[in-house]
C-alpha cells in the first residue's frame, strides 16, 4: 500500500477491468488524462448500477468507493470493501449467507434491468 | 510488450496417458522451424525427446485460498519460464519464438493457464496462444468414458490431434470425431497417423487459436449425459460490462463445472471482444479493431458439466435487460456422455 495516498498496488488486474487498463496503456503520449479518467468513472458507475440490479435480490448494495474500490453493504449495516468483481462475489456470499448463482431459479423468475412495461407499450 | 516485441507465445500440449503427446512433439521438434522453441516437460517418457531447449519441470502446485484445483499456481512452471525469460533477455539463447509445455497425462490444463495469467511477471511476457490436446483413436472413447480429466482436456482444446488413426478402425475414428465435435464444437480437429503432422499446421492459429470463431455443432445429437455444450448468439450488441458481471458471477458460483467458454462478442464497437476461458481462468479479453469474418454477430460456446443448455440460456434470458440483447441458440443443442 502506498503510504502517501493509501491506495493498494494492484499486481493483478481482474479480467473485467482489463479493457480500461489496455485503453490507458494504448493512449497516445500527450492524450488527455482527464478524458481517460472520465471514461473510467463512467464505466465504474455503469457497473455499479448494473450490479445493484442483481444484488438487490439478496438485500445487498454496492457503491463506488473513491474510484478505486467498491463498498458492499447489507441491510444490517455490515459491509466489506472489494477491489473488483473477482472479490465482489465471495464478499457478497459472506454477507448474504449463500452463493449468488445466476442460474438460480429464483433469480431467473424475474427479468433483471428490464424497462417498465408501460414504456414498451408506449413504444409499440 | 516485452523487450520491444509482443509476448512470447506458449502452447500447452495435453492429452491422456499414451495418447501420443511425446511422439507428436518428437516429430514436430525435429523440424528446423522449431529450433527456437523451448520445451517444458513433466517427465522424460520412453520416447526420448532430443532438443537443445528441453527442460524438465517437477510439478509443484500451490493451492490457493478456496481450494479450487483450476486456480492452482504451478511454481515449477513459474521458475522455468522466468529462467527462459532471463536467458532470452540476456541473449544467452537464440531469440525465443515459442514455449511448448507438455503436461502429464492426468493433468488438468487449467492450472497452467492460471499460472501464466496470474503471475505478475509472466503475464507481461508470455501468452497462451493455443491448447493442443492429443486423443488416441483406439483408446480415446474409453478415456472419455472413464476419466473426467480426459473430458476436461478435450474441452480446454483449441486444436485436437487424433493420433493412431492408421491402426484404428475407420468407423471407430468417425464415431470418435463426432463425439469430440459434440464435446468441444469450437476446437479444430486434425488427424495424425504415425505421429506425422506438419509443425506449421499444428501451431498455425488461423481458424483455431484463441481468437478463432467458434462454430456450432452440426453432428448427430448424442444421448443425454453430464457434459453439455451450447453455441449461442445474441439478437444485438451486448453490453460488455453486463456480460462481465454475469460471467464473473457464473464462474464464481459454478466455475468448476464450466469447462470452457469461447467466443467473439459483438459489444457495439468496430470489432468484437474475444472471450476465452477454462473453468475459473479467463484469458485477458481482447477488444479487436475489426471482425475476422464477414459475419459480425456474436458467437459463443459454453461447455459445462452438470449444467443444462436451457439453464444457461434461461439465465442469459433473465439478464437480457442488463445485457441489452436476447440470447439465441445456434445449431443443435447437444450433450455427450461422460461416463
Amino acid at each position: 500500500m502506498c503510504v502517501l495516498c493509501g491506495q493498494d498496488f494492484v499486481a493483478q488486474v481482474h479480467w473485467t477491468d482489463r479493457h480500461l487498463e489496455d485503453r490507458a496503456r494504448e493512449a497516445a503520449p500527450g492524450s488527455d488524462p482527464v478524458a481517460l479518467q472520465g471514461d473510467r468513472r463512467r464505466d465504474r458507475a455503469h457497473r455499479v448500477a448494473l450490479t445493484n440490479e442483481i444484488l438487490r435480490h439478496y438485500g445487498l448494495k454496492l457503491d463506488d468507493w473513491g474510484g478505486s474500490k467498491y463498498f458492499l453493504r447489507d441491510g444490517k449495516g455490515r459491509s466489506e470493501l472489494v477491489q473488483d468483481l473477482g472479490s465482489l462475489w465471495p464478499a457478497a456470499e459472506r454477507l448474504a449467507g449463500r452463493t449468488l448463482d445466476p442460474l438460480e431459479p429464483a433469480l431467473l423468475g424475474e427479468t433483471l434491468g428490464e424497462e417498465p412495461a408501460f414504456v414498451a407499450a408506449d413504444g409499440g | 510488450m516485452a523487450g520491444g516485441r509482443s509476448t512470447r507465445p506458449v502452447t500447452i500440449v495435453t492429452g491422456f496417458l499414451g495418447s501420443g503427446k511425446t511422439t507428436l512433439l518428437g516429430r514436430v521438434l525435429s523440424e528446423p522451424s522449431m529450433s527456437n522453441t523451448a520445451v517444458l516437460v513433466n517427465e522424460f517418457g520412453e520416447v526420448g525427446l532430443d532438443h537443445h531447449l528441453l527442460r524438465r519441470v517437477d510439478e509443484r502446485a500451490v493451492l490457493l485460498g478456496g481450494g479450487c484445483v483450476c486456480c492452482t499456481t504451478r511454481e515449477d512452471l513459474v521458475e522455468a519460464l522466468l529462467e527462459l525469460l532471463d536467458l532470452d533477455q540476456r541473449g544467452e539463447i537464440p531469440r525465443l519464438d515459442r514455449v511448448v509445455v507438455e503436461t502429464t497425462g492426468l493433468a488438468d490444463p487449467a492450472p497452467i493457464l492460471h499460472t501464466i495469467f496470474a503471475d505478475p511477471v509472466l503475464q507481461h511476457h508470455f501468452s497462451v496462444d493455443l491448447v493442443l490436446t492429443t486423443v488416441d483413436a483406439i483408446n480415446g472413447d474409453l478415456h472419455l468414458d472413464r476419466n473426467p480429466e480426459s473430458v476436461k482436456q478435450v474441452a480446454a482444446a483449441d486444436k485436437i490431434v487424433v493420433t493412431k488413426t492408421d491402426v484404428a478402425e475407420p468407423n471407430a475414428v468417425r464415431s470418435l470425431l463426432c463425439r469430440l465435435g459434440a464435446i468441444n464444437p469450437s476446437a479444430h480437429v486434425l488427424e495424425a497417423a504415425f505421429g506425422e503432422t506438419d509443425a506449421a499446421e499444428l501451431f498455425r492459429l488461423d481458424g483455431a487459436g484463441y481468437r478463432a470463431v467458434p462454430k456450432a455443432f452440426d453432428g448427430e445429437p448424442h444421448d443425454a449425459g453430464e457434459t453439455h455444450s451450447v453455441s449461442l448468439t445474441f439478437d444485438g450488441s451486448v453490453d460488455w460490462t453486463a456480460f462481465g458481471i454475469w460471467l464473473s458471477m457464473l464462474l464464481y458460483a459454478r466455475g468448476e463445472d464450466v469447462l470452457r467458454v469461447k467466443g467473439l462478442l459483438d459489444v457495439g464497437e468496430s470489432g468484437p471482444v474475444v472471450v476465452n476461458g477454462v473453468q475459473h481462468t479467463i484469458h485477458p479479453p481482447e477488444h479487436l479493431n475489426r471482425w475476422p469474418e464477414e459475419n459480425h454477430h456474436s458467437r459463443i460456446v459454453f461447455i459445462a458439466r452438470g449444467i443444462r443448455p436451457e439453464e444457461l440460456l434461461g439465465s442469459l434470458e433473465a439478464f437480457r435487460g442488463l445485457l441489452g440483447a436476447r440470447p439465441l441458440p445456434l445449431g443443435a443443442e447437444q450433450s455427450v456422455p461422460s461416463s
